[in-house]
């Protein structure tokens, strides 16, 4: 797979005062690739080196073979882009919008704008003024603005910020379209950990402006030992000091939970029922995006 | 940078506040109109018949304090001379004063409108590139392939283009308004303009839109300074205050500091009237034409080069 954006060393000095610490990495075609970090670990400050808002101090940043730095228009017809919220002209309305938007790319039709506007839902108040829209039809009316041009990359900074679950679902469905049908890349920033999990396929992890690290979402959540819960009836005391000292168990009011790998379970169970303990019920506990990345973080 | 325009006047036009800033000055010209009109109908003008001795009086008037306080003042000296040979040239001629108020007088009262226009192209041209930052806009507008430079460009233009637009409604609203309250002059009269000592003859007409053009360099100057100030520190209220007590003030601080020293011709205001150069007296004597064109245009190439220095690097982070 081709890559559509690179990162090689990207440094930002503000006032003599380091931001971003040399980040390097790339995001591939047709991708979700998210970013993640504590609030002021420096996701915002790249993403508006990314788009060519800020000046990068010192490295490179290619977009579709194009660096932001000698070819800034270049490579940034291929983006796309919310930084932050999608402000908009409020006294003008949803499509005097998009038409400011439309008059600096080269051909983009009246057909292509209504095609947008059907995609992200918004044909029926297109032609009010935006004053009058919610923050969720701001953030569709934002999204209109940064496909209008067939962007390789969109970036989304912070999608989901104010939206109620139904808008986020709605958010997620519309990436999920885009980079699927598409093939389009997406980065998306956030500190929302748990959505992050359910849109990204790789996960960037970034803290005082360097890169933790990346991986895909499935290793990530995973790792090699799980943590599984037992749903048991009343233990005896033999077993309990049998579970403690051979599996390192935790006593819990409905039964146990054990750390351990997946595939000496079903050894378990069987010395369990060996044993005559009751057993109800064995599932595993996933850890969450967020226990690691607390994890990650806190290293 | 066709298309950067338009999307800079429709972004001018779709606000309430520009449309009324239009509607201020149209309501201005019909109100002076009509207060014009009534006077007139108060007190109908008279034919003065002996205008040629009441001139022969004025210019006595005129040599004796020519004489007096006209030797140490070079100001007053020409303002003098000039009085003289206007009313001696009339004369001469047989060219009686107009005593009916007519469109030219009328497009000529106007003039003083001006000021005003220049107010409100000021408030434009500093809210043109502050108000991206303060809406939060600016950051969809600099990530479109285009150049800041141009982004930046357009936006000045579209502020010259307010200012054109804005004269050209009043000199057109004041046209009409003027020939129907007021009518043509019974007689054509010409305008008589005091140059290098001669007085010559010009078309009313072609004149004042000379008089408007020149005093609306003034106002091209200060609003270049305020869409320099609005762009270098995104704050439309410092733009804003600091052009508007410069162009309430400037010139009267110039006009001051020109009696007493020479280095005041260097300063923008002394320079923006050019009408003197035609029918007047320079503020310090020993100034041209071509120098005050050359202090103008390094003004204003000091300003547009601030604008776009700053713009074109500024990191955004609003």
């Amino acid at each position: 797979m081709t890559s559509v954006l690179t990162l090689k060393n990207v440094k930002k000095t503000i006032k003599r005062k380091t931001i971003i610490n040399g980040l390097s990495f790339s995001v591939l075609e047709g991708e979700v690739f998210g970013f993640l970090g504590p609030n002021g670990a420096g996701k915002t400050t790249t993403i508006r080196m990314i788009v060519g808002l800020m000046e990068i101090s010192e490295g490179d940043i290619v977009i579709c073979g194009k660096s932001i730095k000698d070819d800034f228009t270049g490579a940034i017809r291929h983006i796309g882009a919310i930084v932050e919220n999608p402000e908009m002209y409020k006294f003008l309305t949803g499509y005097q919008n998009l038409m400011q938007y439309a008059r600096m790319h080269n051909g983009i039709s009246k057909g292509k704008i209504a095609e947008v506007v059907e995609l992200v839902g918004l044909t029926d108040r297109i032609h009010e003024k935006v004053k009058t829209y919610s923050l969720g039809m701001h953030q569709r009316l934002g999204l209109a603005q940064c496909l209008l041009h067939d962007p390789k990359l969109l970036i989304l900074d912070e999608p989901t910020n104010g939206l109620d679950p139904a808008g986020i679902r709605e958010i997620r469905d519309h990436l999920r379209m885009l980079t699927r049908e598409r093939g389009m890349s997406v980065i998306v920033s956030s500190h929302l950990l748990s959505e992050m999990e359910l849109m990204c396929d790789r996960i960037a992890i970034i803290q005082n402006g360097e890169l933790i690290d990346v991986q895909t979402v499935n290793e990530f959540i995973d790792g090699e030992t799980a943590l599984f819960s037992f749903e048991t009836g009343l233990i005896n005391k033999p077993e309990v000091t049998w579970l403690k000292s051979e599996w390192d168990a935790t006593i819990t009011e409905s039964g146990f939970t054990v750390e351990t790998a997946r595939e000496k379970i079903p050894g378990l169970i069987k010395k369990l029922t060996a044993k005559g303990v009751d057993l109800y019920g064995v599932k595993t506990i996933a850890k969450t995006l967020e226990d690691r990345f607390l994890e990650v973080t806190s290293k | 940078m066709g298309k950067l325009i338009i999307n800079e006047w429709v972004k001018l036009f779709r606000r309430a506040g520009t449309m009324v800033l239009v509607g201020i000055v149209i309501l201005m010209v019909l109100g002076i109109g009509a207060f014009l009109k009534y006077e007139e109908i108060q007190n109908p003008p008279q034919e003065n018949q002996n205008w040629k001795q009441d001139l022969t009086v004025q210019i006595e008037g005129d040599r004796a304090a020519l004489e007096e306080t006209g030797q140490n003042n070079a100001n007053l000296k020409m303002f003098y001379e000039r009085q003289i040979a206007i009313n001696e040239y009339q004369i001469e001629h047989d060219l009686a004063p107009e005593t009916n108020y007519n469109v030219w007088s009328f497009i000529s009262e106007n003039m003083g409108a001006i000021g005003f226009i220049g107010v409100f192209t000021i408030i434009i041209a500093a809210g043109m590139v502050s108000s991206e930052f303060s809406w939060g806009t600016i950051k969809l507008l600099l990530i479109r392939p285009m150049n800041r430079s141009k982004i930046l460009l357009s936006k000045y233009i579209t502020v010259v283009l307010f200012g054109v637009m804005m004269l050209t409604i009043l000199y057109v609203v004041s046209a009409v308004v003027g020939l129907a309250l007021f009518g043509l002059p019974e007689e054509s009269l010409p305008h008589l303009a005091f140059v290098n000592g001669e007085v010559v003859e010009r078309s009313l007409f072609l004149n004042l839109i000379g008089e408007y053009f020149l005093s609306s360099i003034d106002v091209l100057m200060l609003a270049t300074m305020a869409f320099m100030i609005s762009a270098v520190f995104r704050n439309s209220s410092l733009a804003i205050g600091l052009s508007l007590f410069l162009m309430f003030m400037g010139s009267s601080i110039t006009m001051l500091l020109a009696a007493r020293y020479e280095w005041a011709k260097y300063i923008l205001f002394a320079n923006t009237n050019l009408a003197v150069y035609f029918d007047g007296v320079p503020p310090v004597e020993g100034m041209t034409l071509t120098f005050s064109i050359v202090m103008l245009f390094l003004y204003f190439v000091l300003f547009q080069l601030l604008a776009f220095f700053v713009f074109s690097k500024r990191d955004v982070a609003a």
